[in-house]
This record gives C-alpha cells, structure tokens and sequence, in this order.
C-alpha cells in the first residue's frame, strides 16, 4: 500500500536529522584544543606577575588597576572566535559564557565596564601595543615573548580559518 | 544635517579609552508577542499581543580608577504591568575603596539595583534572561520594579578570593519613596482613592562563587514595609510588612547550566480604620523552579524549566482561600509552569528566543487584565522576542 502523506513527514525529519547534525559537528569543531594562547600586555607592565588569580580579577573585571596604579584596560576577541574559548578555558578556568554574563550584569547595572572587543589578533596586538595598561591575548608563537608581541603570523590565521570553513 | 548627525552617532557609540577618562555606551532593545489560550498575559494574548517591548540606553564614565558614575533610561511595556513610560532605570556614583586581585570593596549611591537572586539586577534585559519571561520567583507580570527591584539608596559592595571560592557581598540601604500610581493599583484593590509608600528597606546578597563559577551560591534578602494612606474623612491606613528570603544555586558546566532558586515571601499585613485595627493578615507566599539550559553550539540555547508559585505556602491548592472567599476560583491561588525554549544569538548584537510556556493555575496573571472568574485553569502561551544590544 501507498502512504504518500508520509514522503514530506520523511523528508521533514530527515531535514531535522540534518539540522541537528550539522549543529552538533558545529558545536564541536569550536573546541579546538590544540590552540595555545599567550597573554600580552602593555609593554610598560612586563614586571606584572600574572597568575591565575590576577587573571580572573582582571578579566572579570574586578579590579580597575595595575598594582602601579596604571588603569587596567582590558581587550578581548568576539566571543565566538575559537580562541577565546580556548584563552578562558586554559588560563582563566572559565568559560566564556559565565564572563559573557558578568559583563553583561556590570554593563547593563551600572557598576563596571565591559573589555573592548576587537576584531582580529592583528588589531589586538596593535591596541595592546599602543594602550597603556592593555592586556590581551593572543595565539601563542613558537618563540613567544610575553611583552614584546610580534606582529601575528598571517599564514597561519588564513589555515585555520580553512579548517573551520 | 544629517551627516553630521551620524557623526555624532557613530562617536558616541564607541567607547574612549584615549583620554584619561574612560566612558562606555550601551543600549538593548528587544520586541515580544506572546499568544495565549484562554487567559492574558501582557496584552490580549488571546489573540496575539504585541503590548511586550523593552529598551534602555546607558552611559559609565570612569574619572579616575577608583571612581565612576552610570546612568540608564529605560523603557518597558508589559500588557497592563508596565506602561511603556520613560524611567531611569538607576543612576549610581560608584567609589572603590579597595581594588586589589584578591579584595575588593566599594560604595555605591544614587538609584540602584537591588541585588535579588539571579537575575533581579538585569531583569529587563532580556539577553541576561534565561528566557523571554523570568521564573515566578521574580514576579514578572507584577510591576514592582519602583518598589523592590531598583530604587534610591547607598549600598556598600565587596569580594574576596579564598582559595577555590570567590565571596561577595551586597548590600543596600533604600530610602522612603512613593509608588507610582500604575503599579499601586496592581498592588492594592481598593473602591476609594489611596497612596502608597514604601518605606526604608534593606536588601542584602551574599554570594559564593567556586572554582571560576562552575558552581554559585547565593541568598538574598529583602525587607521592607509600605504604608497605604486615604483621604482624612476615610481614615482607612494599611501597614503591609514584606519579608523576601530567595536561595540560589546554579551549576555552569561546558554546555549545561542548571539552575534553581527559591523564594519565600513573608506578609504581615494591617489595616486601621478610625485609629482602631481592622483586618489582621499573615500570610507566606513561595515559588521555585529547576531550569536547564543546553548549548548545542557557541549560538544556539535550548532550555527547559518547571515553575510552581503559591500564593499561601500553607494552602497550596487554594481550597481554604475558596472556602474563606466564596466566589473566588482556588485556582487563582498556584501556578505550575513548564516550559520549554530556545535561543538563537548569530552574532554579539542579535538574539531571537522563542519559548512555550503549559501552565496549570492562575496565580500568574494580572486580576485586571483577566476580571473574574477564572476563564480556564489549564492554559498556555507562545511567546517570541527578537533583540539587539550594543
């Protein structure tokens, strides 16, 4: 016997089956977790000794300035960039949604600013070249120094932006 | 003209941080519709309702590290909870005392937001929402956002580090104020003209944030008292006493979030006519959820929550208020909501929710949007949001 109204119901679900796959594989692919990061900082800050209790307080925003007293300013990259996930993960413990959260609570209450978001690792070490007490982080390089960033390698940022295509 | 206009526009929309002192703009604005069977809930829902926005607009300049002032204008409109009024929304003078990584402390005065639960500080924005509408434990169809929610007072914050657990506390003072006229008549059914007041409050949060935020930990407490007043030749004045105790737990992992939180609500209520007591009335109110949240990706949110409120913590089903109130529906007194949700955010800027909310019980909704009797007991509702914050 013939059941034509159960083509489209097929179709439907396998469209769904398809949806959810692509969703998972997508989920997965922004664990990348062979990513090193590096931190930088303001050239005038290589004395700071940035362990993971510092980190925290100064991405989460909680405190304001560098023992100096230089004003701390904070740049990170968009949320969804591989990266970050990685950076919060690897050196804060945290993940990027509970920081999302708090910045967005300090934003919208009043009581603290949120980082400056930047495009690219290239306009990150720029900001954090040229921005007195500016930290950020980016992809670690072979021969990493932590307060002399070199420009970043641009062949390497056109493959992984292939991988995840 | 308008050149320059989007000049203007373009430079205030970045944040400075060239100069000495650094500001930050920021904005949201987000629409709803919400489609109901049977009962409404902001709007006529029943036959789809569009009576659901909200946006705000706000400004942090930082003069030196230690000391900062920020200012939001916001709007909101709920059905017949919230009217869409310009209000501002909080207007704080922030001064660090101490700002070292391992403590922090600070005072902060103005209007501020009370810190209630989760969730209370950022209530109207809905991308620090779980969903498009809040658990009962806030309230959300009940405008009492110039009662408890955000109101004039000085309020002393502070953090410390202690190995794995990050403590911070909360605490504010709240001077008298009145109570705007939309929401006294949410609050108080009375034939005759009244006002309303609140008087000094106290509102404290402690919280425990352990490893990172992987787990967080929070009590809140909430305690006020209104004076309701009439004309001299009435002479009808009411004392209401309102205690709010609200227990937080939520657990952040990779992809789940799992959330529940409590409330407990103490009344003492009083009436006086001609000096001599009236009407005496204790009653415990409470409500609590479990909410799960999954990411299936860096854009993609789905959730699902089970919801109970009672109005007498002491008379869950209702049947002892039907009895003492002939007339009136139990089902007016319990709400059990499941829902389900989900959440898209393409990009920083943008997010869509859409959620379906099953719910038993009417204790939710609005008396004045839905006039007795109860319609239907078991009703549910579609509700959609689209936003965007800067």
């Amino acid at each position: 016997m013939n059941f034509p109204v159960h083509t489209p119901m097929l179709h439907r679900v396998r469209c769904l089956l398809v949806a959810l796959l692509l969703i998972f594989s997508s989920a997965a692919s922004s664990q990348n977790s062979d990513l090193a990061v590096d931190v930088i900082v303001s050239p005038a800050l290589a004395k700071v000794t940035l362990d993971r209790s510092l980190l925290r307080a100064v991405f989460t925003m909680r405190v304001r300035e560098w023992p100096d007293g230089t004003p701390i300013r904070v740049f990170v990259l968009p949320d969804d960039n591989p990266l970050s996930d990685q950076f919060y993960r690897q050196r804060l413990g945290m993940y990027s949604y509970v920081l999302r959260r708090a910045w967005d609570r300090m934003v919208f209450t009043g009581t603290g600013f949120a980082p400056t978001v930047v495009r690219s690792e290239a306009e990150m070490v720029e900001r954090v070249r040229s921005t007195p007490g500016a930290i950020g982080f980016v992809r670690k390089r072979e021969t990493s120094s932590q307060n002399r960033p070199a420009p970043p390698r641009w062949k390497l940022l056109v493959l992984t932006a292939d991988d995840h295509g | 003209m308008r050149v320059r206009l989007a000049v203007a526009i373009a430079a205030i929309c970045c944040s400075g941080s060239a100069s000495a002192v650094d500001y930050q703009i920021h904005g949201y604005a987000a629409q709803g519709f919400v489609l109901s069977s049977h009962n409404d809930f902001f709007g006529d829902s029943s036959d789809g309702s569009l009576d659901y926005y909200e946006a705000g607009i706000n400004a942090a300049v930082r003069v030196q590290p230690n000391l900062s002032f920020a200012v939001q204008a916001a709007v909101r409109d709920a059905g017949i909870s919230d009217d869409g009024s310009l209000r501002l929304d909080y207007a704080v003078a922030d001064y660090r005392v101490l700002s070292e990584a391992g403590i922090q402390a600070g005072l902060r005065a103005g209007k501020v937001k009370n810190a209630l639960g989760f969730y209370n500080e950022t209530r109207d924005v809905v991308f620090t929402r779980p969903s498009i509408l809040l658990p009962a434990v806030y309230s959300d169809n009940q405008n009492q956002r110039s009662l408890i929610f955000t109101s004039p007072g000085a309020q002393v914050y502070g953090a410390t580090v202690m190995g794995l657990h990050e403590l911070s506390f909360t605490g504010t003072l709240n001077a008298e104020r009145d109570v705007r006229k939309n929401d006294e008549r949410l609050l108080v059914e009375l034939t005759v003209p009244f006002d309303l007041r609140v008087g000094d409050s106290w509102n404290i949060q402690i919280m425990d944030s352990i490893d990172g935020g992987r787990w967080q930990f929070a009590y809140s407490h909430f305690g006020g008292q209104f004076r309701m007043s009439t004309a001299p030749e009435i002479d009808l004045s009411g004392r209401f006493d309102v205690d709010l105790n609200v227990f937080s737990a939520r657990f952040n992992a990779e992809r789940v979030t799992i959330t529940a939180e409590y409330v407990l609500v103490d009344n003492d209520n009083r009436l006086t006519f001609m000096g001599a007591p009236f009407l005496r009335q204790r009653v415990a109110a409470d409500a609590g959820y479990l909410q799960v949240e999954y990411r299936l990706g860096s854009t993609w949110t789905v959730m699902t929550r089970l919801d109970s409120s009672y109005r007498d913590r002491h008379d869950r089903d209702g049947r002892d208020f039907a009895a003492a109130n002939p007339g009136v529906d139990r089902r007016t007194q319990f709400s059990h909501d499941f829902t389900i949700g989900i959440n898209w955010r393409p990009d920083q800027h943008w997010g869509f929710w859409a959620e379906h909310h099953w719910i038993n019980g009417t204790a939710i909704l609005q008396r004045l949007e839905n006039p007795p009797p109860v319609r239907r007991q078991r009703w549910s509702m579609l509700m959609l949001m689209a936003g965007y914050k800067f």
